[in-house]
């Protein structure tokens, strides 16, 4: 069972962090937001199913909640808004967003999507090779399921029977290409019987719903029955990006309809207005003392770029 | 021979390429545990060159994986293996399918190291095969390299032997970066040489001269390179002794090995399979431009594919558009002809015939002003005597300049017109002097004994006929002993 309290400590945690970096870089504080409002439940309910240090993650960009979760810090997140070199992803070399700890074994995550998804195939690959019995989790989003790279992965995995999950968090846009331009499948978890795998769907605003999922999932890959294909759907609830203007693709009552589902509140009232009041509250100060401490930090020597291209 | 297997103590067999690089693959495997290889065919068929042959039965379907065919797949589950930990070698079967994988191994392979800062690596090693020669048509016989070195983050290296192969094979798989390493595949069994047996491992980023030279570098890899030694041994028969430098490593670029060679000879001829425009010989010949322009004694030149866009199948075409050793050894007569005279050293034209004169003249221990003034009036009333050949016409200097040789310790300074040279008593009675770039006749007086001297007269006999050198001669002879 899922630790509700927690869950919410962390889903919160993120839409205030969230709120502050679109504020601020509205604000011309910092260059690139990337919203991770209405998808914290996905990360947060995958994140807590796995074995924080253990398994693996190959994540989605808007998996803020599941960073959290897996020990990124508030001020590391910060860091890596203000491109400082306490950014543990990248030292302030990619824009926010672009994940990866070795230590947290969180993949790096590059720019195009989802290239990561291969990556994450041979991870779960050498994890058997090595004998560990840990799993990879491997997230992406509806825009990223349409590549053939993605076909690729899911079928050698399948083969293989590696020990992985594939997660498409389907937020029914890819920027503004709408579900309909994209598959015609009604669900993309249809698509997982073409590889010889399960495929589940579910409502990714309700995170027991995808933590039961997701656990179900490692389970099985864990115990050696294969990969798993799990469709979440759910809704971003701002733009794409800080460089983006939703209201030219979407119409503002599809919005609301979401929001009226918006999965941080339908947590809120499982759990009670007083205790996600109290984490409503301390979860606002970490986020202020997350941006404050990250805009204060200094930059790198510009000497530093030079270093990394090859080893030593 | 892998270890644990008895070996003759370090002697060298004879290998193909292709049997150099199997056993660079069994005996990495054999060593480390986590070097796994991945590719279409690499398993139960042994690749489509057999470069895998037996490693399956050996290694087992685990660590030799068939894979479906899906090249983007193949590098990025590569990439994520070697993030894990592991040591893969992806095979793709020809180098032109590597393009369907160019954003994984470009856009991630070369850039995770970087990207995270050091914290994240991928050691990795695609092997490829790549070039024409066998009618393989557009798809199947491409160079590559050229994508692949303008990669910063990637290596890439390209061995022309099999000694190398094994040895650089061996160390792409240790290197903590991520390699293509290029196989030609013309090269695979027409290629047969020493190998090392038991662990050889090569530097990577180091080039070699595989044949020494003063009158040009030649600089190749792959088959070319084989092509380049061909010329090189065609051109020795005309009397040029072209060096040939073989890359092995293209990225990173040997820079000092290209530069040191090219400072020596000051002639460069770059030589690659790969088309002409934006290929490694652009880089070359920019970077002899870059470090050596005052040294450069001709113009550089790049022998390469032509611009087209595939290879043909049909023989005589194909044949056509090879770069081979006919058109390198025509370059290299090019660069020799097109020579300018080297600023900084003496150059002889070696294709410049001289015609030698020898009298005997009387004159004191003390003659230097006389003879002096003496060649001064000679060059005077035979301008074709204080000239330069060149093939555009015979050129009279305006002025006559004497470089005066007075040996060893006191060279001329080479900036003259005409040359004498008088190494005093106690040098040798005769010898014929040389003559310098830029001028028609050198005139040697050798060592006065009984009141008496040798005075010889060499001609650059493009420009002066014999007679007329024996009449300048007599002349300058007329000129010491009269009056």
């Amino acid at each position: 069972m899922i630790d509700l309290e927690r869950a919410y400590g962390l889903m919160t945690l993120a839409r205030r962090l969230d709120e502050r970096m679109w504020g601020l870089a509205r604000a011309g504080k910092a260059h690139f937001a990337v919203p991770c409002a209405g998808h914290e439940a996905i990360g947060a309910g995958y994140a807590l199913a796995l074995g924080a240090g253990h398994d693996f993650v190959a994540p989605h960009y808007r998996d803020l909640s599941a960073m959290l979760a897996l020990g990124v810090s508030p001020r590391e997140v910060m860091a890596s808004f203000f491109a400082r070199p306490r950014d543990p992803s990248s030292r302030g070399r990619q824009p926010y967003a672009h994940w990866g700890s070795k230590r947290l074994r969180i993949l790096t995550l590059g720019g195009p999507q989802p290239n990561h998804v291969t990556h994450g195939v041979g991870i779960a690959w050498g994890s058997r090779l090595l004998g560990e019995d840990s799993v990879t989790w491997i997230a992406f989003g509806d825009g990223g399921a349409q590549k053939g790279e993605v076909h690729e992965a899911m079928n050698f995995a399948a083969v293989h029977r590696l020990p992985c999950v594939f997660c498409v968090e389907n937020n029914l846009y890819a920027q503004s290409v709408p579900a309909r331009l994209q598959h015609a499948v009604t669900s993309l978890s249809q698509r997982a019987a073409g590889y010889g795998m399960p495929g589940v769907a579910v409502d990714g605003m309700d995170v027991e719903q995808v933590h039961a999922a997701a656990k179900d999932a490692i389970d099985r890959a864990r115990a050696g029955g294969g990969p798993t294909l799990i469709e979440a759907s759910c809704y971003r609830f701002r733009a794409n990006t800080s460089n983006d203007d939703d209201s030219r693709y979407r119409p503002a009552d599809e919005a609301a309809r979401w929001r009226a589902r918006d999965p941080v509140r339908l947590l809120a009232g499982r759990l009670g207005a007083r205790r996600a009041r109290i984490q409503d509250e301390s979860a606002e100060a970490v986020a202020a003392d997350a941006a404050a401490w990250a805009e204060a930090q200094p930059w790198d020597d510009p000497a530093s770029a030079l270093e990394h291209t090859y080893a030593g | 021979m892998a270890r644990g297997e008895p070996n003759d103590g370090g002697a060298e067999r004879q290998l193909t390429l292709v049997e150099a690089v199997r056993e660079a693959l069994a005996e990495e495997m054999e060593r480390d545990p986590t070097v796994v290889v991945l590719g279409e065919d690499v398993g139960l068929l042994g690749g489509v060159f057999r470069a895998t042959e037996g490693l399956s039965a050996r290694f087992g379907a685990g660590r030799v994986v068939d894979t479906p065919m899906a090249e983007l797949g193949i590098v990025g589950i590569a990439v994520g293996l070697a993030m894990r930990g592991l040591r893969p070698v992806a095979e793709i079967q020809f180098a032109d399918f590597l393009h369907a994988a160019a954003d994984q191994l470009i856009g991630e392979a070369a850039r995770i190291r970087w990207r995270s800062a050091g914290d994240w690596t991928c050691p990795l090693v695609v092997r490829a095969a790549y070039g024409a020669g066998f009618r393989g048509g557009p798809y199947h016989s491409q160079s590559v390299e050229a994508f692949y070195c303008h990669v910063p983050g990637l290596k890439v290296v390209a061995p022309s032997f099999p000694a190398d192969a094994k040895g650089l094979l061996t160390a792409a798989i240790r290197d903590p970066d991520p390699v293509l390493f290029l196989e030609h595949k013309l090269t695979y069994r027409a290629v047969k040489g020493p190998v090392p047996a038991g662990e050889h491992v090569a530097q990577i980023g180091r080039a070699h001269v595989v044949r020494s030279g003063d009158a040009l570098t030649i600089v190749s890899y792959g088959r070319m390179l084989h092509e380049s030694l061909a010329a090189a041994e065609q051109l020795a028969d005309l009397g040029i002794e072209a060096e040939v430098l073989d890359l092995r490593t293209l990225l990173p670029l040997d820079r000092p090995a290209i530069i040191e060679s090219v400072r020596r000879t000051g002639r460069l001829c770059v030589v690659h399979e790969d088309t002409l425009t934006m290929g490694l010989g652009a880089e070359i010949v920019a970077l002899a431009a870059e470090r050596l322009a005052g040294e450069l004694r001709a113009p550089p030149i790049r022998v390469a594919m032509p611009d087209i866009a595939g290879i043909p199948v049909q023989d005589p075409l194909e044949d056509a558009l090879i770069p081979g050793r006919h058109r390198i050894v025509d370059a290299a007569r090019t660069l020799l002809r097109g020579s300018r005279p080297a600023r900084s050293a003496a150059a002889y034209d070696a294709a410049a015939a001289e015609a030698s004169s020898v009298v005997e003249v009387a004159m004191p221990e003390e003659h230097l002003e006389r003879a002096l003034s003496a060649v001064e009036r000679a060059c005077r009333e035979f301008p074709v005597c204080n000239a330069e050949f060149t093939w555009d016409g015979i050129k009279a200097h305006d002025a006559v300049r004497i470089d005066l040789d007075l040996g060893p310790r006191a060279p001329c300074r080479g900036d003259g017109t005409f040359t004498v040279t008088d190494f005093g008593p106690g040098s040798s009675a005769l010898g014929l002097p040389a003559v310098r770039p830029g001028q028609t006749a050198a005139l040697r007086i050798g060592a006065v004994r009984d009141g008496a001297a040798w005075l010889a007269l060499t001609v650059d006999h493009r420009a002066v006929d014999g007679a007329v050198a024996g009449r300048f001669l007599r002349r300058v002879k007329e000129l010491i002993e009269g009056d």
